[in-house]
């Protein structure tokens, strides 16, 4: 089945476009509360890309890259809290994002696997510091509110989980695109072995920091639409170390590396979680951990290895029950 | 910066180094990023509080105590969590030490609740003089015993035979076990001397301020900062950090205000990072 | 082009690693068009010169001239660009990808002002494959084939980047005589077809002598020995290296 996933243009074409036609109706199907979870589901998988370009396919790991996640929720409600109009602060929080991470790209991709991880986690931690304190602008450690969109609640969440289903489309569609372009394969290279990169040619700093920006890109629009949706933003909630393992978890769960991996694991992780917090009121912390861990240990090829080491198991059986 | 602030935040940076060594050690010699030390730390705290409130024990004291558990604490998820799947990278690292802060934190919260809480002995509040500067008592009974627990771990690692065959396995991993050293039984006990210092540090901690499963992040945080600062497994260098983060700190809430004091910090190491990446001292083992 | 039709110049160039001399005071020119044999016993410093010539290592003294500019302080990846390259000793593949794949980047990228898309490139990369004759594993991973189609993928890449000059670093290693003599033809018809300048770095004295127009003798980082392959097989200076003093002073005294 990996084997299939993995390989079989087609096969992930009829499953892309299934699943989007599934999800562009499905909204006339759902509570609000299940239309809230899908749209989490599809910020979540726009997360996800942008680490998947980093990680998935260029091999490094950007452990704090919900810093512009953050970064697109503040500048959006800077923005609009100064009365601009949200079409007006997405660019604005998108080419801020961009900016920053050819400033810190520029520096920090020099630096390699743990150490380049850990950078980016510091800057994080440093960027929300920085939130917290500048409280005149960002409202602090209280967080912000945004203007509240006048309409009933339910044509504001069928709004955004649209706004989230279309992010998530156009994410997954110029990971494609760009991928499978030259510019891909000399991201594709930077994993496959970055020395010999070098030597046939390929700027590898800039090749490095543009996959930087076009997972910032992602990301910080996916941060500016959910901080219009929630109305309310917090420091510590948008530039969360919580979130930052989430999308790793999501990354093993979906596959690394595959287009599609993100959205399938960005769905199982959310649907875990969402049990997980109806379950257990008090202990959903703890319960959370644990299924982490379990993860590890019994679906460690994430989902799709898994069911693929499941099937050959089962073929394997099969045929020793014939010749006996 | 006046002496007084000076001395207060050598006494702080005491702490940091020592809890920044077991971080250090974990990271440096396992490769093993662990998320879950922060909570370790304040677990150390928590144990040395029931020690306190129970049985009237002296957090001096129930720090051996706090050590000793956490010691086991840190060979079993050791042994039973991140030594079978370490062939997983640090993507498992991450996740698997991250869940496992996750349910310590849920033990704290659900055991303790989330209350900022404190350990006060009777000798608590009184200082020594030095000219016009007042040092507190039982900061300085800290610091001195933090730097003797440092020294200790110094010579553990450089004297005894385990701590040899430790920096051997760090070395050379192969020519170790070449000459019969085991391996895996080093890894072991390494990670758990770091859990065991994360707990010892956790009682100190809570000798003098108060802590709450709150303080978790900015105490991962900042034993980042002092084992990137000293230079990954480097025992004298994280000892450096810690005074260094410590003054760095006081610097930096003389500057800029008490609220950017992480930001400082964090930026300090993102700089080391980029520019420095074996520390300040620039040694990669054991200073 | 300098005069003499010189397409690479190397002057006194040297590569020390702390006490030990990796390379030490060389100087040569290659010819536009020729193969020039670099050879010399393990640890001479061959492959070291191709490291600091593709900017993989830099130098400690001296300088490259490519085509009239000063490379010797430009990084690996703009050299590549101007149109030096080279295969290594100890292959570099580029792992995760199929063999059509690794060539296909050697052609997007490589030499630049070649105005390379995907489709051009795509047709580029499969002439070259079926040139060297991995057209059949041409969809296959790196990591399962053997280790010689490794080493032909790796000079179809470097083919696929249209280099101006490429060292060749030992690309003759592990092959059968036969194999030797199928390689020395492509490599000759591929001299002529594209226009290319090749040095071709080799421990083997066999392998190279029937190839290269001029060779280049190195020993211990110096350059002991520069000529014809008649010259060069005929000097007391090689044969005292290869074989040593003894054996040099036998060869001298038996005629």
């Amino acid at each position: 089945m990996k084997l299939l996933i993995e390989n079989n243009k087609k096969i992930n074409i009829l499953l892309f476009i299934t699943l989007m036609i599934v999800f562009i109706f499905l909204p006339f199907f759902l509570s609000g509360y299940w239309i809230r979870v899908f749209t989490t589901i599809f910020m979540y998988a726009v997360i996800a890309q942008g680490m998947n370009i980093m990680y998935g396919y260029m091999g490094y790991l950007p452990f704090g890259n919900v810093m512009f996640f953050g970064i697109g929720a503040y500048i959006a409600a800077i923005g609009m809290n100064r009365g601009l109009p949200f079409l007006a602060v997405l660019p604005l929080a998108a080419l801020t994002a961009i900016f920053l991470s050819i400033l810190f790209g520029i520096p920090v991709l020099k630096i390699r696997g743990h150490y380049f991880a850990i950078a980016t986690i510091g800057i994080n931690g440093a960027i929300m510091g920085v939130v917290q304190n500048t409280t005149e602008i960002t409202g602090g450690a209280m967080g912000t509110t945004l203007p509240i969109i006048d309409k009933p609640p339910a044509v504001t969440y069928g709004y955004f989980y649209f706004a989230m289903l279309a992010l998530m489309i156009i994410a997954t569609l110029l990971l494609y695109l760009v991928i499978n372009s030259k510019l891909g394969y000399g991201i594709r290279s930077i994993k496959a072995n970055e020395e010999a990169a070098n030597s046939m040619g390929i700027n590898t700093i800039y090749h490095k920091v543009t996959a930087w920006a076009i997972s910032a890109l992602f990301v910080s629009i996916a941060g500016a639409l959910y901080a219009y949706w929630m109305s309310f933003i917090g420091p510590t909630e948008v530039f969360s170390t919580v979130v930052a393992v989430k999308v790793i978890v999501i990354m093993l769960i979906g596959g690394a590396g595959t287009i599609l991996g993100p959205i399938i694991g960005s769905f199982i992780v959310s649907m875990l979680s969402e049990v997980v917090w109806s379950s257990f009121l008090e202990y959903h912390l703890g319960v959370l951990g644990i299924a982490m861990i379990a993860i590890l240990f019994f679906a460690p090829k994430g989902i799709v290895g898994t069911m693929d080491d499941f099937i050959k198991n089962r073929g394997l059986r099969l045929r020793k029950k014939v010749s006996v | 910066m006046s002496l007084q602030i000076l001395i207060n935040s050598i006494l702080l940076g005491g702490i940091y180094a020592l809890m920044g060594i077991g971080f250090s050690l974990q990271w440096g010699i396992s490769g093993i990023i662990n998320l879950s030390y922060g909570a370790m730390v304040i677990l150390g705290a928590y144990i040395s509080l029931e020690c306190f409130n129970l049985f009237q024990i002296d957090p001096f004291v129930s720090m051996i105590i706090s050590g000793a558990i956490l010691f086991v604490i840190g060979a079993i998820v050791y042994r039973g969590l991140l030594q079978p799947l370490l062939a997983g990278g640090i993507i498992f690292t991450l996740i698997l030490t991250f869940g496992v802060r996750l349910i310590v934190e849920n033990i704290i919260l659900k055991v303790w609740s989330p209350n900022y809480r404190n350990i006060r002995p009777a000798y608590i509040g009184s200082t020594i003089q030095v000219g016009d500067t007042y040092i507190p008592l039982t900061k300085l009974i800290v610091f001195f015993i933090a730097a003797v627990v440092i020294y200790l771990t110094y010579l553990f690692m450089m004297k005894t035979k385990t701590g040899k065959g430790i920096q051997a396995v760090a070395l050379d991993k192969e020519g170790a076990q070449a000459v019969g050293i085991d391996v895996e039984k080093m890894y072991l006990i390494n990670f758990a001397v770091g859990t065991a210092l994360a707990g010892l540090t956790g009682s100190l901690w809570a000798s003098v301020y108060n802590f709450s499963p709150h303080l978790i992040n900015s105490i991962t945080g900042k034993v980042f900062i002092v084992a990137v600062l000293g230079g990954l497994g480097n025992i004298w260098g994280a000892a450096v950090g810690g005074l260094f983060l410590g003054i760095a700190e006081a610097v930096g809430l003389l500057l800029f205000g008490a609220e950017w004091q992480e930001a400082v910090g964090l930026g300090i190491m993102v700089g080391v990072l980029i520019w420095r990446p074996y520390g300040l001292i620039g040694q990669k083992f054991f200073g | 082009m300098g005069e003499n039709n010189i397409i690479l110049t190397i002057k006194s160039l040297s590569k020390y690693f702390g006490a030990l001399k990796a390379v030490d005071g060389v100087s040569f020119e290659v010819k536009k068009g020729e193969i020039l044999g670099l050879i010399g016993p393990n640890g001479a410093g061959k492959t070291t010169i191709a490291n600091l010539v593709t900017g993989t290592f830099s130098k400690t003294s001296g300088s490259v001239i490519f085509e009239d500019t000063d490379i010797s302080n430009l990084k690996s990846y703009q050299i590549a660009r101007k149109g030096l390259t080279r295969t290594f000793q100890i292959v570099e593949p580029l792992k995760g990808m199929s063999v059509e794949e690794n060539v296909l980047v050697g052609s997007l990228y490589g030499r630049d002002n070649r105005n390379t898309n995907m489709k051009n490139s795509s047709k580029r990369t499969r002439e070259i494959i079926k040139l060297v004759g991995l057209e059949s594993k041409k969809d296959f991973l790196v990591s399962d084939i053997t280790i010689n189609d490794i080493k032909k993928m790796e000079f179809a890449r470097v083919i696929a980047m249209d280099p101006k000059i490429l060292f060749l670093d030992e690309v003759m290693a592990g092959l059968t005589a036969k194999e030797v003599e199928k390689t020395s033809i492509l490599i000759k018809r591929i001299l002529k077809e594209k226009d290319l300048t090749i040095v071709f770095i080799e421990h083997i004295m066999k392998a190279v002598m029937g190839v290269s127009d001029r060779i280049i003798v190195l020993h211990h980082g110096k350059k002991i020995s520069e000529g014809t392959p008649q010259e060069v097989a005929n000097s007391s200076a090689v044969i005292e290296a290869y074989l040593g003093k003894r054996y040099a002073k036998e060869v001298v005294n038996n005629g």
